[in-house]
């Protein structure tokens, strides 16, 4: 049973990769990949690895995806006033 | 009729055998799921109550099993902050590109900030006890930071001396920790507190001391980061 949720969470995440990777709009993308930390925030907790879990939840889902959208809304503004 | 040698070429077939490879073993390995046990972890578990007095394995094995390894984690973080630093010093300016208001932030951030900064140092402290450390208590102490930076535009800002310093003290003891421990006991990053009883807050000997100066440091370090990502000078 708890081998098919992790298949089922596993297949999640490779379409949420697939639509990363292929999303033309940026700050969509950074969205689908803070999820995707989110996914392997549950893969990591069922695989016993807590420490990782925790880990994962503030670097991936917290603070990497705030940088990536602060950056990309940065790049936006000086394009604006050019 | 298709060419083999000009529409595929041998990269694209060699890493496609070897993800439908890696798949077929993740899908076996999925549907028999159990916890993998190697000899090594079951004999650190083992020694780890005794040697260490610390509950939690894996911090018993980042911070005295594989010391020497958090001293160069903590040297690379370091570095990269410092790179990124020397990048965007000319940038770093007293202007947030978030620039409206949002009263509903700024209202929760007051409650809410001193509430992170607790968590943050509970799971700090609490390292040799339960999931988490000095890495994990760090980086929730910045984030703290951050949802500041976010909610009140000029009116919050760091006092750079104060944080350079923490930085920099805790770092240093944290050397200074290893460097007892060599001393007295002939290792780097070797206990030298007494143990104390398993489970109890004071205990797990010089493990939980190295925990607070990593979390203090990794704290100081990454909100210099959000820092030099969220304040930015006008480009005209």
């Amino acid at each position: 049973m708890i081998g098919l949720i992790v298949l089922s969470i596993f297949i999640t995440l490779i379409i949420l990769a697939v639509l990363i990777i292929s999303n033309e709009d940026l700050p969509h993308s950074v969205i689908l990949f803070m999820g995707f930390g989110l996914g392997s925030v549950i893969l990591f907790f069922l695989f016993s690895a807590p420490d990782v879990a925790l880990t994962e939840a503030v670097i991936g889902t917290g603070i990497s995806g705030v940088v990536f959208l602060v950056t990309l809304l940065q790049i936006r503004s000086k394009e604006v006033n050019r | 009729m298709i060419n083999i040698k000009k529409d595929i070429s041998i990269e694209t077939l060699v890493v496609s055998l070897l993800v439908s490879v890696m798949t077929i073993m993740l899908i076996s390995l999925f549907l028999n799921f159990e916890v993998v046990t190697s000899s090594i972890g079951t004999e650190i578990i083992g020694i780890n109550a005794d040697t260490t007095g610390s509950a939690n394995a894996v911090t018993s094995v980042v911070t005295y099993f594989r010391g020497f390894d958090t001293l160069g984690e903590v040297t690379i973080l370091f570095l990269s902050i410092f790179g990124i630093g020397l990048g965007l010093e000319g940038y770093k300016d007293k202007l947030n590109i978030f620039a409206y208001e949002n009263q509903l932030l700024k209202t929760a951030v007051d409650t809410l900030f001193p509430l992170i900064i607790l968590f943050g140092f509970y799971v700090i402290i609490h390292g040799h006890l339960s999931p988490g450390g000095g890495f994990q208590g760090g980086v929730i102490i910045a984030s703290a930071f951050l949802l500041m930076f976010l909610a009140k535009n000029d009116d919050f800002a760091l006092n750079h001396k104060i944080m350079g310093l923490i930085e920099a003290l805790s770092g240093a003891s944290f050397i200074l920790v290893g460097l007892l421990g060599l001393l007295i006991m002939n290792r780097f990053f070797d206990n030298f507190l007494p143990l104390g009883t398993l489970g109890d807050l004071f205990s797990g000997g010089v493990i939980p001391l190295i925990y607070i100066f990593v979390g203090l440091k990794v704290s100081a370090e990454i909100t210099a980061l959000v820092e030099y990502f969220v304040r930015i000078k006008d480009v005209k």
